[in-house]
């Protein structure tokens, strides 16, 4: 007998079975449906936040660093980046001369403040004080108005450029170009606003305010040190063009030779193997239930199936018999478990694929599934569905004809 | 020669003992004969029945089943034989509960990967030689006891193997329907079919056309089946 006719007739036999049982069939598959489902959910939801959060990181530009004081994500010495002399002007003036790989060089400072329009207010908006070069470092448009630009900053003038969610919630009906908003209790005219960005994690880009730099200075008191935004000229000199950074900035702060750099070369792909960090344990833990879960499903069928060749031993004698060898009969059963799993895999995988575009909706979690989630759940449980078979239908081919015969 | 037993030895080990379920047992069956294997239970007239079916192989002697060494032959092999040159009548019938007359029928075809429509050919064939090709779609749960063993026999048929081999067929059934069993049997040898027929029941064996009778794993008589069925057993 070929092994051609073993699939075909198990196949036959396996889905007769099921069918014949069809309470144990249903139950047996939701086992290793909701282990699916599960699996499928937790790494849709990994992978819509992973590439919402690609996303994001791109809209920081690959080309642009941002050196400040301390490092953006902190690991070590609080206090030892507390006391870092401050970052200045100067050192910024140090890099604007002498870095040939740097296409643009801003100062930036940051702040909070509330800032409203008429009777409409915002409360703690983040405000950054920069020059017009910012506009190319930190890849912003302003497709309403226009940036700010140097002479804003050498007349320190009261002008303002919007983030577009400031903009529609101060101006929900009217042009916000040439109004007369508020900083804290300083008039500024809206000059521009800026294209939208979006959030990176939790934090809206768009809920924004940016004012000249020399302003910003005169406005908030206190900022000693300054953080410096550098646009290099290409991507592909950026390593080079750190090193040239860093040896202008050690020069200007006559940071001794022997000591490490006491400032921070902050690039936007930090943030993405931070947040990797921070949530890939997370994230393994999720799969890691969502496994646990399909090895319940698993052994759900293994159990069934034992039943099942319990039940089936004088059937089994029967078969043998007849001339149905251990191959033959080692198939039906593994193809009665395979053929549940995947019925499981599929029912999982429609619940799953649901459930992620549920929780994208009605939380801030984005779900994409990639084509390949899917592909993997339906074989996966597939494969559970072999694995957890081959006892049982090893067990039923092993089985004494004569015995099984005998069996009441 | 269709049967060849030559010096069969079947043991059992139980409980540190070896059990000589058979003991030097030498037969030859040719074709066309009706043969009954009688003997008390405990004779080894199951092991004999398991041994001539190729459902287990002797520990010593050699088997010959139409022309071909049996008696060492690998699982796999066994099935093969099995399938083609056995047709099994069990006691209990044993048919698949949930299958119809049909398919319980076409069973040993599809393990001799035979096609679908010859399987089905085969089968209305084999079930209207036993009269019953007007319950061909029911299930054994729906035919009576003398019906369930005229599936097994069609099935037996079905696949047109060398050898009949029954096991008690009238075992499980009342006397009349028994009687009709042992008609179709002797109908069948009329028809040239090699059976062996296992029982303990004298009645049974004197309508064989040949009896051997077995005490303690060896044969102690071999002659016309109404001679040897009533022959009382005694102790080689």
């Amino acid at each position: 007998m070929s092994l051609r006719i073993d699939f075909v007739e198990g196949i036959v036999i396996a889905v007769k079975s099921l069918r014949n049982h069809r309470l144990r069939t249903v139950l047996t598959t939701l086992g290793i449906g909701i282990g699916v489902a599960t699996l499928l959910a937790i790494l849709g939801i990994t992978q819509g936040m992973d590439t919402s959060f690609q996303k994001q990181l791109a809209s920081l530009g690959s080309s642009s660093v941002y050196i400040s004081k301390q490092p953006w994500v902190q690991m070590g010495n609080w206090w030892e980046f507390r006391n870092r002399k401050p970052l200045t002007l100067e050192h910024m003036d140090a890099l604007r001369s002498q870095c040939t790989l740097c296409k643009s060089v801003v100062p930036m400072l940051d702040d909070n403040e509330d800032v409203s329009f008429l009777d409409k207010e915002m409360a703690f908006i983040d405000i950054t004080g920069t020059t017009a070069d910012y506009a190319s470092v930190g890849g912003y448009e302003t497709p309403l108005g226009r940036f700010l630009s140097e002479s804003d900053n050498d007349n320190r003038s009261h002008v303002a450029v919007l983030g577009p969610g400031v903009a529609d919630t101060l101006f929900p009906l009217s042009s916000p170009l040439g109004a007369s908003i508020r900083i804290g209790n300083k008039p500024f005219t809206v000059i521009g606003v800026l294209s939208r960005k979006g959030k990176i994690l939790d934090n809206d880009q768009d809920i924004t305010v940016m004012i000249p730099f020399n302003t910003f200075k005169g406005y908030f008191k206190g900022h000693r040190s300054i953080s410096i935004g550098v646009e290099v000229r290409s991507p592909d000199d950026m390593s080079a063009a750190e090193d040239q950074m860093s040896g202008i900035l050690r020069r200007a702060r006559q940071t001794p030779p022997e000591k490490p750099d006491d400032f921070a070369i902050n690039k936007p792909d930090q943030l993405a193997s931070t947040y990797q960090k921070l949530t890939g344990a997370l994230f393994g833990v999720a799969v890691g239930i969502g496994f646990i879960t399909l090895l319940v499903g698993g052994i759900g069928i293994m159990n069934i199936m034992l039943v099942s060749v319990r039940e089936r031993t004088r059937e089994i004698g029967v078969r043998r018999a007849l001339g149905a060898r251990k191959r033959t009969i080692i198939i039906q059963f593994m193809l009665e478990a395979m053929v549940v799993s995947a019925l499981g895999g599929l029912l999982g995988t429609i619940v799953g694929l649901g459930g992620a575009k549920i929780i994208s909706l009605v939380s801030p979690l984005a779900a994409t599934v990639k084509p390949l989630t899917v592909v993997f759940g339906v074989s996966f449980a597939a494969l559970v569905g072999l694995l957890f078979g081959i006892w049982p239908a090893a067990r039923a081919a092993s089985l004494d004809p004569v015995e099984a015969l005998r069996q009441e | 020669m269709l049967i060849e037993l030559t010096d069969i030895y079947r043991e059992y080990v139980v409980g540190g003992e070896t059990v000589k379920a058979l003991n030097g047992v030498s037969l030859g069956i040719t074709k066309g004969e009706w043969v009954a294997i009688v003997g008390q239970s405990g004779s080894g007239k199951s092991t004999m029945m398991n041994v001539i079916g190729c459902l287990d192989t002797p520990t010593r002697g050699t088997y010959r089943l139409n022309g071909k060494d049996v008696s060492h032959m690998d699982d796999d092999a066994l099935a093969d034989v099995r399938n083609q040159e056995i047709g099994f009548i069990f006691q209990n019938f044993q048919l698949l509960p949930r299958e119809t007359s049909l398919a319980n029928v076409e069973l040993p075809l599809v393990y001799r990967g035979i096609p679908a429509k010859e399987r089905r050919r085969l089968a209305v064939e084999a079930l209207t030689k036993v009269k019953l090709e007007s319950r061909m779609s029911h299930k054994p749960t729906e035919l009576s006891g003398g019906q369930r063993q005229r599936v097994a026999i069609a099935r037996a048929l079905a696949s047109n193997p060398s050898l009949l081999l029954a096991d008690e067929p009238t075992g499980n059934l009342d006397s009349t329907t028994g009687e009709e069993i042992i008609r179709l049997f002797s109908e069948l040898h009329g028809q040239g079919h090699t059976i062996v027929l296992v029982t303990h029941e004298p009645k049974i064996a004197a309508r064989c056309q040949r009896a051997v009778r077995l005490s303690d794993g060896k044969i102690v008589g071999d002659g016309p089946g109404p001679d040897i069925a009533y022959e009382k057993a005694t102790a080689a």
